[in-house]
């Protein structure tokens, strides 16, 4: 008998088409789970919306955004998705703005620039 | 507090341009003598220009400025296969947005950045943030010059 398991479900979420495109690409590392992309956000508006209809499992935020920051991103879906993973993937490198996203809801930070290993290893540990 | 930047705040903008090309591309970028800009510009020399704006304790600007050939690169290295005036746009924007959110490393929380404005170089008139001079960093990455143009000053 065959057990399967249903891939993970993640939403990107940064204003850079070209960042959400690459984070895209590196989600199908043989390194990490299956995971499948349930859906990409431009800002934190419609991140919020999108959360809400695809509860995604693991999640990818950008802190800079129009619209709604990050921040503000995070602290509203850890009210209705407390079991999302979210990576923070911004390039504010200070302590307290990371702290402070960490309070709000999120489970680890990756500082941009990021390189693929980065990245990957980032993803296998929220994972984890 | 300092109204104007120092030696070491210019530094903390070298290594995050360093640092970024590093990252991001494998390659490094080979940095040149940061000159104050005594006439107050131009800020904008290339096609693509992102500007962020600071606030908070700080008050001015931060504009990451390059030619296209150099963006492309950016683009090809980081598997981009599309390279649209929007793409390129993104990827400057991107870029200006990083460099100035690493520097939050030594200025910290209180350098308040916002999203990129992409400026047009042919028909932007942009009206100074800040009352100090500009600095420029010129650089070269892949054999293309780059510019970052720092005008900051307390708030």
């Amino acid at each position: 008998m065959t057990t399967s398991t249903r891939p993970l479900n993640i939403m990107i979420v940064d204003d850079s088409t070209v960042i959400r495109n690459r984070i895209s690409r590196l989600i199908s590392n043989p390194q990490l789970p299956p995971i499948q992309i349930s859906g990409l956000a431009g800002n934190g508006e419609i991140a919020l919306l999108m959360a809400r209809e695809k509860r995604p499992d693991l999640i990818t935020m950008d802190l800079t955004m129009p619209n709604m920051d990050g921040e503000a991103c995070i602290e509203a879906i850890a009210q209705f998705l407390p079991n999302a993973k979210i990576l923070v993937v911004s390039a504010l490198a200070d302590k307290a703005t990371a702290l402070r996203a960490i309070m709000k809801g999120a489970h680890g930070f990756l500082h941009k620039p990021f390189t693929d290993k980065e990245l990957i290893d980032s993803l296998c540990e929220l994972i984890d | 507090m300092h109204p104007q930047l120092r030696p070491q705040d210019i530094e903390v903008f070298t290594e995050t341009i360093c640092h970024y090309f590093l990252a991001s591309t494998g390659e490094a970028a080979v940095i040149r003598s940061a000159y104050l800009l005594e006439q107050g510009g131009p800020i904008l020399w290339n096609e693509f220009n992102g500007l962020i704006e600071v606030s908070g304790d700080y008050l001015g600007s931060i504009c990451f400025s390059a030619p296209r050939a150099l963006l492309s690169h950016v683009l090809l290295k980081s598997g981009e296969s599309v390279f649209t005036d929007e793409r390129h746009g993104d990827i400057v924007g991107e870029i200006a947005n990083t460099l100035a959110g690493r520097a939050r490393r030594h200025f910290g929380e209180g350098l308040g950045i916002s999203t990129p404005q992409l400026l047009d170089y042919s028909i932007t008139t942009f009206q100074p943030l800040a009352h100090s001079l500009p600095y420029a960093i010129p650089f070269l990455w892949h054999g293309y010059e780059a510019n970052l143009v720092i005008h900051l000053e307390t708030a």
